[in-house]
């Protein structure tokens, strides 16, 4: 049973505090990303579960364990370092073995399990080398062999592709992907990177400043956002906002500078209140009718086109399928469904729903 | 085609030019340092190369009239030169693994978290920044027969008196305990940047791999820190060859010859007996055995960072 419960934990330095209750149960098999910017306490959590950072307060179940006082060996845990942490000195042979000697395996069960993994990986050429000699994309690979040699309850990974270049990271994405599929072990994985978390988890944990600000399938964060926060992270290119207070026929938007401007299906609070709707660029759709707005920069990456557009001072961003004729210069109009306008409350940050 | 014909003997004239100015401006930025190393490095060298085949006339210090091998048979008949030479054979042996292990184990263990390691750490400097000579004379004192520190704490644990300086075995051990007491804080200081340059994530994939304090040390510290001891040895092995100022300080290579290392010899025979030929063959013997010796270290110290 490699579930992971996380119950009202919390980290503390001294009198400096960094983690505000946490609680996070990831079922047996799950693979569950941590996303957050830097600082916001991803790393520590994971490292908390590793038994590499003691645990302030609250409790860490792996199964139906109690691991907070539990020694890192014997938690039954793999890591995967960002830096490979690889041991210098030994070949990727020695590298992958070094834990199932520690526990005393015959040395032909390790040779086969040794064996087994550096299949599954493409290692095997490479299993007599030393780390230095290999590209950063085959070390990358032989820390997960390291890994998954051990067999455990959970695999953890702390940012495993931020040293990789960009299209290394996508392929290695593809292939850890896979490999949950393959192996069905339950795995935390730690990112900054948003796209790596919605591609490769069945759930996403958005972490800020210490706190969950939500949990949930990747696609029910890009649809439902429960703040301001989950809103701007999620997604690429990031949402558009706007400032404002509801009119007095919730229709629309009255803006700071006094600007009237209708919400397609209006805007569900009561008149007066401080609003932030958010639009994605890729629900803006270019129409006959709606938002004027000057166009200032088109970028055509061929398959989409990413035009960037002024509105009284403010900067928005629309993302359209394909081509465009459209001039820096011109003005369009642009408009999206009301299903497509997410609406927040300025003050509190949340989510306000349609009722 | 013709175009390239009519260019090229152009260009390469004026990349011809270039390349001379070039070269000439590259030797006149090294000519100033090129200049000073001759004058204090090469030029010593190659006067007690000649004078070592020579007959010295101390009245002009020039080389007065050619002797051939003379004065390198001279040393090599002289039974103090041999003496000499095992002296700081046994000096180094004794204290070059003792200060590599003392050093590295004390940065070890200062390395680890506790309080006060910092003021530790500070107080380990001291020994660096004492004078040889004053070093060797506060010894001195210290371990004087009669009325020293050292004996007095001895006998409250009912051992001694110990001649430390007068006994011809023990004056060695004090030579070495003095030059140890010297030295090993700058293994340390080495040791100690060495650790805190060691990857940490290494270590904590150990110990979620399951290596207790002992595998760790054995099969990941050490290994990593094998390049670092080996070129630590090399540099303490060139500051051992030279040791000088504590024998003269502390023993003056008494009891008789007991401690007479090879430099301090080298200088009694140019600078109180005036045989500076002879000296100077003594000096290039010496140079020779070090180079032949440093670079078998240095070799051997490539190879080890092969294999780790």
């Amino acid at each position: 049973m490699g579930a992971v419960d996380i119950r009202g934990v919390r980290k503390s330095y001294g009198d400096h505090k960094v983690m505000h209750g946490v609680s996070i149960a990831i079922p047996d098999g799950e693979f569950v990303a941590l996303v957050g910017p830097s600082g916001c306490g991803k790393s520590t959590l994971l490292r908390m579960i590793a038994g590499l950072e003691e645990i302030t307060e609250g409790d860490i179940l792996i199964g139906d364990r109690v691991i907070n006082d539990v020694a890192p060996k014997d938690r039954d845990i793999a890591m995967v370092f960002q830096n490979y942490a690889l041991y210098p000195h030994m070949s990727v042979r020695k590298n992958m073995a070094f834990a199932l000697k520690l526990r005393r395996l015959p040395p032909a069960e390790i040779e086969k399990r040794v064996r087994s993994v550096a299949e599954i990986l493409s290692l095997e050429p490479l299993l007599d080398r030393k780390p230095r000699a290999l590209s950063g994309g085959q070390r990358q690979r032989v820390a997960m062999g390291r890994a998954i040699v051990r067999d455990p309850q959970v695999f953890l990974f702390d940012e495993p592709l931020s040293n990789l270049d960009a299209k290394l990271r996508v392929q290695m994405r593809s292939e850890l992907k896979e490999l949950h599929q393959r192996l069905g072990t339950t795995t935390v994985y730690v990112t900054h990177d948003q796209i790596e978390a919605m591609t490769l988890a069945n759930r996403v944990v958005v972490m800020n400043a210490g706190r969950v600000e939500q949990v949930g399938a990747p696609l029910e964060l890009y649809d439902r956002p429960d703040n301001l926060f989950v809103a701007a992270f999620i997604g690429s290119p990031p949402m558009n906002f706007l400032q404002g207070a509801v009119t007095e026929d919730r229709s629309g938007l009255t803006l700071p500078d006094g600007l009237v401007l209708a919400v397609p299906g209006g805007v569900y609070a009561s008149a007066g209140t401080p609003v932030t709707i958010g639009i994605r660029p890729e629900h803006f759709t270019i129409a006959s009718a709606g938002w004027p707005v000057a166009v200032s920069v088109i970028e055509p990456t061929g398959s989409e086109t990413q035009i960037s557009t002024r509105l009284a001072g403010r900067t928005l961003r629309v993302l359209i399928r394909g081509r465009t004729a459209v001039e820096p210069g011109e003005t369009i109009h642009i408009t999206a469904e009301p299903d497509n306008i997410h609406v927040f409350d300025t003050q509190t940050g949340l989510r306000i729903d349609r009722r | 085609m013709t175009v390239v014909d009519q260019m090229a003997p152009g260009a390469r004239r004026i990349r011809g030019r270039g390349r001379a100015a070039d070269v000439v401006s590259r030797w006149a930025f090294m000519a100033p340092a090129a200049l000073l190393l001759l004058a204090v490095l090469a030029y010593p060298i190659f006067y007690t190369i000649q004078i070592s085949f020579a007959e010295l006339d101390l009245g002009t210090f020039t080389a007065t009239e050619w002797v051939g091998w003379d004065n390198y048979l001279t040393v090599i008949e002289d039974e103090r030169f041999w003496n000499s030479l095992e002296v700081t054979g046994i000096y180094l042996v004794l204290a070059l693994p003792l200060q590599m292990v003392l050093g590295f184990g004390i940065a070890f263990l200062i390395n680890a978290e506790w309080k006060g390691r910092g003021l530790i750490r500070a107080l380990f400097i001291i020994p660096m920044v004492v004078a040889p000579v004053v070093a060797g004379g506060v010894w001195r004192m210290m371990l004087d027969p009669l009325w020293g520190l050292v004996n007095y704490w001895m006998g409250l644990v009912g051992l001694g008196p110990f001649d430390w300086l007068g006994d011809p075995k023990l004056a060695m051990i004090t030579i070495v305990i003095i030059d140890t007491w010297r030295w090993t804080p700058f293994v340390t200081l080495i040791a100690t940047a060495a650790l805190l340059s060691l990857p940490r994530d290494v270590f904590e994939a150990a110990e979620i791999d399951g290596a207790n304090w002992w595998t760790t040390f054995w099969s990941i510290t050490l290994p990593l820190l094998v390049p670092i001891i080996a070129a630590t040895f090399v540099v303490r092995w060139l500051g051992a060859v030279k040791m000088f100022d504590i024998a003269l300080a502390a023993t003056n290579g008494g009891p008789g010859r007991a401690t007479s290392v090879i430099n301090l010899f080298i200088y009694e025979e140019a600078f109180r007996s005036l045989k500076f030929a002879e000296s100077a063959a003594m000096a290039v013997i010496v140079l020779v055995i070090t180079m032949v010796l440093t670079a078998v270290f240095l070799r051997g110290t490539r190879k080890l960072e092969g294999m780790y």
